[in-house]
């Protein structure tokens, strides 16, 4: 994109491309975008009659304000922070895992399984649940993973399409044969028998941790290990990965099967730590939401971090004002304003605007130091 | 005779939502966009249909505003995909929760509400009355007999026979030659993801003023992410897609044959059988071919790229 404003002296500005792009700028730019996402909703509800500013403190007041709403927060930070994790490590390959939400049905499916059918002492079956939870993800994304690896079969429909499939498929289970015969819920099983153990008093489960575990282990994992630099190289060029050896097409299948597994740890810990029933409205659309958070965060996973509590700060404000009149949908829609924001500022982020003299509009950029991007963490 | 009638009937109907998105994409995909937003634009659109009918009862006018929308949202997600040269899977994602969520707000007070003047059958006197086929094919609306008989020849004729048609594929295929040769290359992608959206927004309004002539939320059902899934299927030509959607559309019809006749399958799983099928149905062509060539690819070999002209 170069637009011109000649300015009388001779000198124009451009819109050069940078050589390298500042962590920072990154950073500030990706918060530009939930801001200007955040203001243009305001300003369609003010039109349609609502008072933003109000809402907006209110919502403030509730999430950030309170002790609950801290917490709350927390809570939905676990899940969305896991599928954020789950998408990045894909998106670090270029791979799209937007099934996200069908896999942490699988593992709360698992999990569920396993809970309702084998006994035993309670750290055990929860440790049996952690792994088939993960299991459960990762054989939901299995056949996509295989049709991509070996057929290069687009993996973003293919995920998809199995989320219709994974809620039908709890759905069915949940109302027929492990439904509960006993309470009044129609629509999901019985409570589970084995459940996370709470933290003191407060709302809050062990399981809030592991996502903060899992980042700081991928983070160690990609930028110190072999697999890592494997799976950094593939991302940049697969052609280079190739011709240096690296079986590709091996680390796909392992990164997919590694990103079905994380949003099928989601899935446990949100059946056995926050909701304690299997139904088909398990998911906040937490599969949705976490591309929203890798997006946000670039793929690192401790922006992940940052971003999914960020995102949890948004939707349980969402929550909050659904009293207020403001309904689930204006949520979904919300994440999609975010993600087209973010998306075209990753874009705006790479330019800067430079003011040169006029005769020199051609010249290929050579803005000081020739730098290689560095990947951050 | 008259089940079998029925299905095909029901599997005609199904197929045109599925082929007025598909076609669309297609075209905006041979322009070497891909737009993931199907789904979202689908539902803003069958929105926009039978919302207009509270003010204006007639389904054309529903049609028109629902192509109004397309075009609208084609615009903006033209705009950061080709003129801003966004992640198109980050735009098309977002422009797909954007319209889901959006149609589901602002279709709330609308929920159940039947469209009062639907689009009506237009029959075609000596071909409607041919056995079985004759009612399900040529006794339906005219957006049907769009869907079928005039959308994919025409594109087909446009793409392979025209010199337009070769400039647009010639976008897909290698953006920096076709630009060389003096070819617009962003405003044909503008063009066609525009053309694309206002398509898929058709389908969107088949859906609310014909095929189901009501809306709830998430009446759309997944369908433009099939439409998609069937481009793929097709290898990006008109005609095989055409064969998919009835395909498709055979298995949804098949799923209400099914739970009419009580062969006992739970709900659940016939629900499910779309997606599975969809699935089926993209891995297909790839088994189909040859090992040597299988993982080459038939998609324009551009697409997904942003283009930006050397220098810039």
């Amino acid at each position: 994109m170069i637009t011109h404003t000649v300015i009388p002296s001779g000198r124009t500005w451009h819109f050069r491309r940078r050589v390298d792009v500042p962590i920072w700028i990154r950073i500030m730019i990706r918060l530009l975008a939930v801001i200007l996402a955040l203001v243009l909703v305001g300003i369609v509800l003010k039109l349609g009659g609502f008072a933003p500013l109000t809402l907006g403190r209110k919502a403030l007041q509730q999430t950030l304000g309170t002790a609950y709403g801290l917490q709350q927060a927390v809570i939905l930070a676990t899940p969305l922070i896991l599928t954020g994790l789950a998408v990045a490590v894909g998106m670090r390959m270029r791979l799209w895992n937007i099934g996200a939400d069908g896999q942490l049905y699988l593992g709360a499916f698992a999990a569920t399984a396993v809970a309702l059918h084998v006994k035993g002492p309670a750290p055990v079956m929860l440790s049996l649940m952690f792994i088939a939870g993960a299991i459960g993800g990762m054989l939901w994304i299995l056949i996509p993973a295989l049709l991509r690896a070996y057929w290069n079969l687009n993996e973003i429909i293919t995920t998809l399409l199995l989320n219709f499939v994974a809620v039908r498929l709890i759905t069915y289970y949940a109302i027929g044969p492990w439904r509960d015969t006993t309470a009044a819920i129609l629509s999901s099983t019985r409570r589970l028998p084995y459940e996370l153990p709470m933290i003191g008093n407060s709302y809050l489960h062990i399981g809030i941790f592991i996502p903060i575990i899992v980042a700081v282990l991928l983070t160690l994992a990609i930028q110190n290990t072999r697999w890592g630099y494997e799976v950094r190289v593939i991302g940049g060029s697969r052609s280079v990965a190739e011709f240096a050896g690296i079986p590709v097409l091996r680390q796909i299948l392992v990164v997919m099967l590694l990103s079905g597994a994380l949003a099928g740890l989601s899935g446990i810990i949100e059946v056995a730590g926050t909701t304690h029933r299997l139904s088909g409205t398990l998911s906040n659309s937490y599969g949705y939401m976490g591309i929203v958070v890798a997006a946000l965060a670039n793929g690192s996973p401790f922006g992940v971090l940052v971003a999914g509590f960020l995102l949890a700060v948004l939707l349980n404000a969402g929550i909050v004002l659904q009293t207020s009149g403001l309904s689930v949908n204006a949520m979904v829609a919300i994440n999609g304003v975010i993600l087209i924001f973010a998306a075209v500022g990753e874009i705006a982020a790479q330019y800067h605007l430079v003011r040169k003299a006029s005769d020199s509009p051609g010249e290929a950029g050579n803005q000081g130091q020739e730098h290689v991007e560095d990947e951050q963490v | 005779m008259n089940v079998i009638s029925g299905v095909i009937c029901a599997a005609i109907a199904s197929g045109t939502v599925i082929i007025l998105a598909a076609i669309g994409e297609l075209l905006a995909e041979r322009s070497g966009v891909m737009n993931l937003g199907l789904e979202g634009v689908m539902a803003l659109g069958a929105l926009a249909a039978i919302a207009t009918e509270r003010v204006f009862p007639n389904p054309f006018v529903g049609l028109l505003a629902a192509i109004t929308v397309g075009l609208l949202l084609g615009v903006v997600y033209a705009t950061a995909t080709v003129s801003f040269r966004a992640s198109q899977v980050l735009c098309g994602l977002g422009l797909s929760f954007f319209g889901a969520g959006l149609s589901g707000r602002l279709g709330a007070p609308l929920s159940g509400w039947t469209a009062p003047v639907p689009f009506q059958s237009i029959r075609i006197p000596l071909l409607a009355d041919l056995p079985l086929v004759g009612n399900a094919l040529f006794n339906q609306p005219f957006l049907v007999y769009f869907a079928y008989f005039i959308l994919p020849p025409v594109v087909t004729f446009m793409l392979y026979r025209t010199r337009h048609g070769m400039h647009l594929r010639a976008v897909g295929e290698d953006p920096a030659a076709a630009d060389a040769c003096g070819i617009p290359v962003n405003r044909l992608r503008f063009l066609y993801t525009c053309i694309g959206c206002a398509l898929a927004a058709t389908g969107g309004a088949y859906i609310t003023l014909a095929f189901t002539p009501s809306w709830i939320e998430g009446i759309t059902g997944g369908r433009g992410w099939i439409a998609i899934a069937l481009v793929i299927f097709g290898a990006w030509r008109p005609l095989p897609l055409v064969l998919g959607a009835l395909l498709f559309g055979s298995v949804i019809s098949l799923g209400f044959v099914a739970q009419i006749q009580g062969w006992g399958i739970p709900s659940s799983f016939l629900a499910m059988l779309p997606y599975l099928s969809t699935i089926l149905l993209m891995a297909i062509p790839i088994a189909l071919r040859s090992k040597a060539v299988r993982n080459l690819s038939a998609s324009p070999s551009a697409l997904g790229v942003p283009y930006l002209r050397e220098g810039e």
